[in-house]
């Protein structure tokens, strides 16, 4: 899952380039920055927050790479909307939606020349959920059977008690039948598995990173069209194509070089002028009077992304979490059509439900009116969250992230419209971190003193993404630590069913209930507009809001 | 200034000699005081006359911002964002929807006030220890400079980011008094050394005058010397010099909130609207051009005063 940085930051300095490919090209003529660089794009990056490992990236930034580093059993295709294709798998098959038959194809291979075997999906994933490697997105495998001997959760949170040790340190649900056969049983049926395979968390390991793992987090070893050069930390992480690529979808591009911008209008500067390649979000500077349209002409791209952009509700501190009235005047204090109209020029669409459009199994208005701004509706709300004896704090802080993203307009703007709206009774202040990392370490803490943004990018186009990892009890990214025993049953039972309609239905349903707790507040989904240089040419953007990396080509000149 | 030439230095003290003494410091001459004399040339100064009224009008608009707009800076209507300048908002409408005049005018108060305090704070801490230095001189004076000269070691603007990113890191949220006595306290920490060096050498010059001999001989208390003798004749480069810093003081106000690191929304202040601006240079200048006009025209103001009176009260600039 990954939390979304909401724009992500492309670097581009000509120097690196040229230096890189100097190497790369035996001592080839340098001059001219741009030509000794002529085989490598430049997309914008950002510092993932983690090692490179594929189950540890629950952020953007380190997802993005690891998605060119990595193919799993399946893959998103571009090209149809973000539909799952077989990609290292030939055939995943089930009669129960419980007992799922893994086969491969053959002669895949690792960028270190190993091949690709059903063991490296097994040990990899036990290796992932076992609790004692600390894998953000362990959570990831729960509907494996025997998951819970592999992970255990500290009874206290952060208190001074430890997790106890797992019992095993293998899922008996995993079981490998032949080098390119495995067997997933399931604790229990789970009809959108597949859909989920194609996830990063659920790609192969080599054997290599089981020996030596801190090797591995310096040097990623994946299967994907790309393999890992080097990187350095908040400047760039470099690739280049894997040659032996077995996939469909081989990389046209010989390098590929994410870069890192402490701050995206310099990015969008450099993309300007062609020192960057692709950028997938434009700064709200240049969005403003539609200036990036006059600026890129034909190179601007736009569209929507399935990503959801909300404000959460710490449910550990009952000072901010108040009652279900309060948090209702809040949303409905908030002028989504305005703030989407002046802040971001329409890029940003005001959304009434939790799940972005376009996804399998999105139904619009479950939130319905609660997301519609009313200033009279909020103000008799909050009268009604009085009644009830919760007194609103004097001022209610609205954090974000300082550094990137863009916040710092629409958090404003938030914190203007609501403190409009209760005339000054509700006094709500938008206050930054100044860093994501610092941002994201607090929020994991639980330690917020106020609301906070919080975005979210779909790992895999489906309902489902939307809603279990995110606010069901215990979720990995549930980071308000919002739990409703009632929602957490409706979602068991869409995960159980087994027809792929009914199935959805259940999961809207879930979604509806939301509106009951108003935990996060919905405010809008992503437009996309992201541009590209005139040096790159079939640039795909997915439905996932990034570069299709291994579509975009090179303009010879 | 009466002429204490006749008086013979030395350990002879009468109480005639010293009652003396006190007549020949008193203002009793007033056709040839510097201050009357630099205040008749002054007012036949048009750079003089210029800069006072437009502090005039800029402390009015600090101290009573209602008497120039009616509008609330802090309302914010969002559909108007960026609206060019009309004539019901002169000034254009900022990204949050309000409205850049009363916004500019409401943030000349916190401009002034940091300005003028930081600087009242650094003329007091280096007033202090430039008299000290000056007067004592030898080790004390030694001691002093050096200790001065780490501080002017230190880039003014990068020692503010460090102090202030750690005494009000941006996670932080200090209320709008804090935030405005941290910078102030910051700017005058790493400002004081200049107003110390320009006092010491101020009363270095005149510690040697023989009307100053003539005080310690007639065995006048050293905080008499400094008060009565050096500190009223030491006074006119430090009035001077502090007049300029409040201008510059306003600009790295400006830069620091600039920054990020300085005061912060939603305190009202030209720095900050600049910041917020910055990238919106292209599509609405307005936003940031005005308060960035302001905040020149301010800076210069102080400037001019200051070189208005330095030249008064140098007459051999003149």
């Amino acid at each position: 899952m990954r939390v979304s940085r909401g724009a992500r930051y492309l670097a581009g300095a000509a120097v690196l380039m040229t230096a890189v490919a100097a190497c790369g090209g035996g001592g080839g003529a340098s001059g001219g920055g741009g030509k000794a660089a002529a085989d490598a794009i430049n997309v914008l990056g950002c510092e993932p927050e983690n090692p490179l490992i594929p189950a540890d990236a629950n952020e953007v930034c380190g997802g993005k790479v690891l998605d060119s580093l990595f193919t799993g059993l399946v893959e998103y295709d571009p090209d149809r909307n973000g539909e799952p294709v077989n990609a290292v798998a030939s055939a995943i098959e089930s009669k129960d939606s419980k007992v799922w038959t893994i086969k491969l194809n053959q002669g895949w291979k690792f960028h270190d020349g190993t091949e690709v075997k059903a063991k490296n999906f097994v040990d990899a994933w036990n290796w992932s959920a076992h609790s004692k490697n600390g894998m953000q997105n362990g959570s990831w495998f729960a509907d494996i059977e025997g998951f819970s001997d592999v992970f255990t959760e500290d009874p206290d949170g952060d208190g001074p008690q430890k997790a106890p040790e797992p019992k095993s340190s293998t899922m008996k649900g995993l079981k490998v039948i032949d080098d390119y056969t495995f067997e997933v049983t399931l604790s229990h049926p789970v009809s959108v598995f597949p859909v989920k395979l194609g996830y990063t968390t659920f790609s192969p390991l080599p054997d290599s990173f089981f020996k030596d793992p801190e090797a591995f987090k310096k040097k990623p070893i994946g299967n994907g069209p790309f393999k890992f050069v080097d990187r350095k930390n908040q400047q760039y992480i470099h690739e280049e194509k894997f040659a032996e690529y077995k996939g469909a979808r081989a990389a046209k591009v010989n390098k590929l070089n994410w870069k890192i911008y402490q701050n995206e209008d310099s990015a969008y500067a450099d993309l300007v002028s062609g020192k960057l390649d692709f950028m997938e979000s434009i700064p709200p500077s240049a969005l403003s009077g539609d200036k990036w349209k006059t600026d890129l002409g034909e190179r601007a791209i736009s569209g929507q992304q399935m990503v959801f952009q909300s404000v959460t509700f710490p449910m550990y501190n009952k000072k901010i979490w108040g009652n279900a009235e309060w948090r209702k005047a809040i949303s409905m204090a908030i002028d989504r059509d305005t703030i989407t109209d002046k802040i971001f020029n329409k890029g940003r669409l005001p959304i009434k439900g939790w799940v972005a459009p376009g996804v399998t199994g999105a139904k619009d208005g479950a939130c319905g009116e609660f997301c519609t701004y009313n200033p009279e509706k909020a103000k008799q709300l909050l009268a009604e969250a009085k009644q009830k004896g919760f007194t609103p704090p004097a001022e209610l802080k609205l954090f974000y992230n300082a550094d990137r993203g863009g916040h710092k307009e629409w958090t404003e703007a938030v914190a203007n419209s609501v403190t409009q709206t209760f005339g000054g009774e509700v006094k709500m202040v938008a206050t930054p971190y100044p860093t994501f990392d610092e941002f994201r370490a607090a929020i994991n803490d639980h330690k917020m003193e106020g609301i906070y943004r919080t975005g979210w990018q779909a790992d895999y186009p489906h309902i489902e993404n939307f809603l279990n990892p995110l606010y069901k009890t215990g979720a990995s990214s549930n980071d308000g630590l919002y739990s409703n025993k009632k929602l957490d049953a409706k979602l068991k039972d869409a995960d159980k069913e087994v027809d792929p309609a009914k199935s959805q239905a259940l999961y809207q349903e879930a979604e509806a209930m939301l509106a009951e707790d108003m935990n996060a507040i919905p405010l809008w989904y992503y437009g996309l507009q992201a541009g590209h240089s005139p040096n790159v040419k079939n640039v795909k953007v997915t439905p996932f809001g990034e570069l299709d990396v291994t579509s975009v080509e090179l303009n010879k000149s | 200034m009466s002429d204490p030439t006749a008086l013979q230095p030395g350990p002879v003290t009468t109480d005639a000699q010293a009652t003396t003494e006190s007549q020949a410091t008193a203002p009793v001459g007033k056709p040839s005081s510097l201050w009357s004399d630099a205040w008749h040339e002054l007012r036949r100064k048009p750079l003089f006359i210029i800069s006072s009224v437009l502090l005039l009008v800029i402390l009015v608009m600090a101290a009573f911002p209602q008497l120039f707009t009616s509008v609330n800076p802090e309302w914010a209507d969002l559909k108007k964002s960026l609206q060019p300048p009309s004539s019901e908002h002169i000034f254009g409408i900022d990204i949050q929807g309000r409205d850049v005049f009363a916004r500019t005018i409401y943030g000349a108060r916190t401009s002034i006030l940091v300005g003028v305090l930081a600087t009242l704070a650094s003329t007091l801490i280096g007033g202090l220890f430039g008299i000290v230095a000056g007067y004592l001189g030898r080790w004390a004076d030694t001691l002093i400079s050096r200790f001065a000269e780490i501080f002017l070691g230190l880039p003014y603007v990068l020692g503010a980011i460090i102090v202030l990113s750690t005494l009000a890191p941006v996670s932080s949220d200090p209320s709008r008094l804090r935030i405005m006595v941290i910078v102030i306290l910051v700017m005058a920490l790493l400002g004081w050394p200049i107003l110390m060096r320009i006092s010491r050498s101020a009363i270095l010059a005149v510690k040697h005058s023989d009307y100053v001999m003539a005080a310690r001989g007639l065995g006048a208390s050293p905080m008499r010397i400094v008060f009565r003798h050096l500190l009223p004749n030491a006074l006119a480069p430090i009035i001077v010099v502090a007049t300029i810093t409040v201008g510059s003081y306003i600009g790295v106000e400006a830069t620091l909130s600039f920054l990020g690191v300085g005061l912060r929304s939603p305190v009202i202040s030209w720095g900050l609207a600049i910041s917020e601006h910055a990238n919106y240079l292209r599509t609405a200048p307005h936003a940031l051009l005005f308060p960035a006009a302001f905040l020149s025209a301010t800076v210069l103001t102080f400037v001019m005063l200051g070189d208005a009176v330095r030249d008064a009260l140098d007459p051999k600039l003149r």
